[in-house]
């Protein structure tokens, strides 16, 4: 009989909603929630051992989560680790694939479930990811494909898109025959030669984010500023990149009415930084902003201030960073930020 | 006097070996050059001091914060070159008609420290050599410090002016060698009537981004200006010249135009199976309705010319991919079918989305490689352009694992490079 280990969110584990979504880390030794769906598909030859699951705000925004809940997975020694569905439950499918992309890294054997739309799919690979319904209510067709998915996996065969795989796959670098000029040529050859489809490179899918709602009323919640301009604090003690960042950091600005030119730098490699050093308010508008709390126009600004570098920065990144903020600023209590952008 | 004729001839004369010595001059292929000759061309109050040393292909070396490139060439004796490299060396009169002698084999390199310029590497040996064009050919490598009270922006332009002199000095010393290869280039001309062959044109985006992110076009910025037929033995003479250090692996630096790769591959098919239509030169500005009516003027012009399609290129990152993606469309809504040269950004395992800002109806791309994928160049004996990599804070003769976006010209945006990409499974680079 082989062993599988599932991981769900807070809220397939029955813990709560929003109001849970810190809840760390946790290891239940039997199937919760979907998991037992997922065991009566596995059938007799498979047993659900153990169930890990964790808040999705803590998964999403707590560096050291995706480890614990590995080591977590590791305990209950797995054949098989099963992470979802997430369907298009962001924070949720991130973690999903990161835990996936984790343990396949550490060497076990993984699938995750959640729909192609979820932000999350891109940082699973190499891990396997299996599509899923869009909402919960299509739970049950959805662990069908994944119980399937899972018991070839189990069985040593490979998974294709007819298992309803679904993902990027890797596009790696090649020397081709002729340079690139010489190729762009042919293209136009064979685009005026009537071939409409012709090209190297697909069009990429990029997500359509719907606006939250409205704030009704501004004075009665907290705001806080974040940028992508890379201002740090004059010596850039964390070594903030100046282009391709791979990181984002936080830096106090509690009691703090504005940011005096000498104290402040911006890091970024994508414009002149004379005027930013001139005054750091063109980054980070802490000045107006503050003037709008003692008006009362806003409720208060937030600690801290969120900052990364956006030059030549990749699409994977710049997503991971805009979901962890979300999680770092609702984990905060704040409802609106401002995002400056250069 | 009779009118020049509407074409550009190259003599090509070979540089198979170089040297240092006590006079500048070219025989049979070798080189030499006088370092005190080349300080006194390069010397400017803004400059302390410089050096000059060659570096070789093959050679354990590496240069580092690698600035500009050029290809000596002249187009006549003297201090103007015969008005060579236009608006710097010659004077900024309509230049790429007679003939231009050409050292090719060679390059003068600047190398060293600039505001806002990017850690850019040249490996002249080893699995990145290959991925850069400096890596195949002989480097005078120009390293240099500032006055004490000069501004970088007169550094800049010292430094600019010295090395394109320095460049038209070194062809000048091939002036009366029989050349070794004959290159002519017709003007490209307007449609003929007795062709059915498609006009095909270059659609060449210039970046305009300011003060050591800019490229001049006949000693003037480019920022501002609207798109341009240029013909390209113009560009041939050193009509566009590049003062844009960001980005390495995504510059077009001066040597990259004189050798305009796309221009190279429309005039070996002229007349076969297509007519080179020209080039058309446009600015990247930073303000996106710039962009739009930038886009939007250069599709009427490539329309009015006649060209039935366009390959569009970029200098630069995410930012130029929009330049090229609206002029694409453009293209595309005024009747020009477009092909646009990108490099992939899709992170280091290849998986994240390749283009940053794509085109929405021209669909036609060609990939020059990913920027994030990352490759180990091995420990080297010597470096030049400075002793330490900037990204890194090591010995810039150490071995590094570096991403491609540092290899100077390895996604080349004009499309010198061999790399694309492709969907699969290999964990190894394969170059």
């Amino acid at each position: 009989v082989s062993r599988v280990v599932h991981y769900i969110n807070q809220f397939f584990a029955g813990v709560g909603g929003e109001d849970a979504a810190s809840t760390p880390p946790t290891s239940r030794p039997e199937p919760i929630g979907p998991g037992r769906k997922l065991a009566q598909l596995l059938g007799d030859e498979h047993d659900v051992v153990a169930t890990v699951f964790c808040g999705d705000d803590h998964a999403a925004g707590e560096p050291a989560a995706i480890a614990e809940i590995v080591s977590l997975v590791q305990e209950a020694q797995p054949d098989l680790l099963v992470a979802g569905p997430a369907f298009t439950s962001g924070r949720y499918g991130l973690a999903c694939a990161r835990v996936a992309a984790a343990a396949h890294a550490a060497g076990i054997e993984v699938v995750a479930a959640m729909h192609p739309d979820n932000p999350g799919l891109d940082e699973a690979a190499p891990a396997p990811v299996i599509e899923s319904g869009e909402v919960g209510r299509t739970m049950g067709p959805s662990l069908e494909r994944l119980a399937a998915a899972a018991r070839k996996l189990l069985a040593g065969e490979e998974l294709t898109s007819d298992d309803g795989r679904i993902g990027p796959v890797p596009r790696r670098s090649r020397r081709a025959d002729a340079n690139a000029a010489t190729r762009a040529v042919d293209l136009a050859l064979a685009r005026l030669g009537g071939d409409r489809d012709a090209t190297e490179v697909p069009l990429p899918r990029f997500d359509r984010v719907s606006p939250a709602a409205p704030i009704d009323d501004p004075s009665a919640v907290t705001i806080a500023l974040v940028t992508e301009g890379a201002l740090v604090p004059d010596t850039n003690p964390d070594k903030l990149e100046s282009a391709r960042a791979t990181k984002w950091l936080r830096y106090s600005i509690e009691g703090s009415d504005s940011l005096a030119p000498g104290e402040w730098r911006s890091v970024h490699g994508g414009f002149s930084t004379v005027w930013a050093h001139e005054d750091p308010h063109r980054i980070l508008p802490l000045d107006a902003a503050r003037r709008l709390e003692a008006e009362g126009a806003i409720g208060d600004i937030h600690g801290a201030y969120l900052v990364t570098a956006g030059n030549g920065t990749s699409v994977g990144n710049a997503r991971r960073f805009g979901i962890e903020w979300a999680a770092d600023l609702r984990h905060s209590e704040v409802r609106a930020a401002v995002l400056t952008a250069t | 006097m009779a009118p020049d004729a509407e074409e550009l001839t190259r003599l090509v004369h070979h540089v198979s070996e170089v040297a240092a010595g006590p006079e500048t001059r070219y025989d049979g292929g070798q080189l030499t050059v006088s370092t005190e000759e080349a300080m006194a061309v390069l010397a400017s109050p803004a400059l302390a001091q410089t050096q000059v040393s060659w570096v070789s292909p093959g050679q354990s070396a590496r240069i580092v914060k690698v600035l500009d490139a050029v290809e000596p060439r002249t187009k006549g004796p003297g201090p103007t070159g015969g008005g060579v490299f236009p608006g710097f060396v010659g004077p900024d009169k309509a230049q790429g008609r007679g003939s231009t002698h050409v050292l090719r084999g060679a390059a003068v390199v600047a190398a060293g420290y600039l505001p806002r310029a990017q850690e850019a590497v040249v490996d002249m040996s080893g699995p990145a050599a290959g991925l850069s064009p400096l890596g195949g050919t002989h480097n005078l490598v120009v390293e240099f410090t500032p006055a004490e009270d000069a501004a970088w922006e007169d550094v800049d332009k010292a430094l600019r002016r010295g090395v394109l002199a320095l460049a038209a000095r070194l062809a000048e010393a091939a002036i009366d060698a029989e050349p070794d290869i004959i290159e002519v280039f017709p003007t490209p001309g307007a449609r003929s009537t007795n062709t059915s062959r498609p006009r095909i044109g270059a659609l060449t985006n210039l970046q305009t981004q300011g003060t050591f992110k800019d490229v001049f076009v006949y000693g003037r910025s480019f920022s501002g200006g609207l798109p341009t037929l240029l013909d390209p033995g113009e560009i041939d003479d050193g009509a566009v010249v590049s003062g844009q250090f960001g980005h390495p692996s995504l510059k077009n630096p001066t040597f990259m135009h004189q050798n305009h790769p796309v221009v190279a591959a429309l005039r070996a098919r002229h007349g076969t199976d297509l007519d080179f239509a020209g080039v058309v030169i446009a600015p990247e500005p930073v303000a996106l309705g710039h962009k739009e009516l930038v886009s939007a003027h250069a599709a009427r012009l490539c329309a009015a010319a006649g060209w039935d399609a366009a390959v569009v290129t970029k200098e630069g990152g995410g930012n130029a991919d929009g330049d090229v993606a609206l002029k694409m469309d453009a293209l595309e809504d005024a009747g020009v079918t477009a092909v646009g040269l990108f490099a992939e950004m899709a992170g280091p395992d290849g998986t994240g989305p390749p283009i940053v800002v794509p085109p929405e109806r021209a669909t036609a791309m060609v990939s020059t490689g990913n920027y994030d994928e990352r490759l180990v160049l091995p420990a080297v004996e010597t470096a030049l352009g400075g002793s330490e990599i900037a990204l890194l804070d090591r010995p810039a003769t150490d071995e590094l694992e570096l991403p491609m976006a540092v290899i100077y010209c390895a996604l080349s945006p004009l499309g010198w490079g061999h790399l694309t990409c492709d969907p699969g499974t290999a964990n190894e680079v394969v170059l």
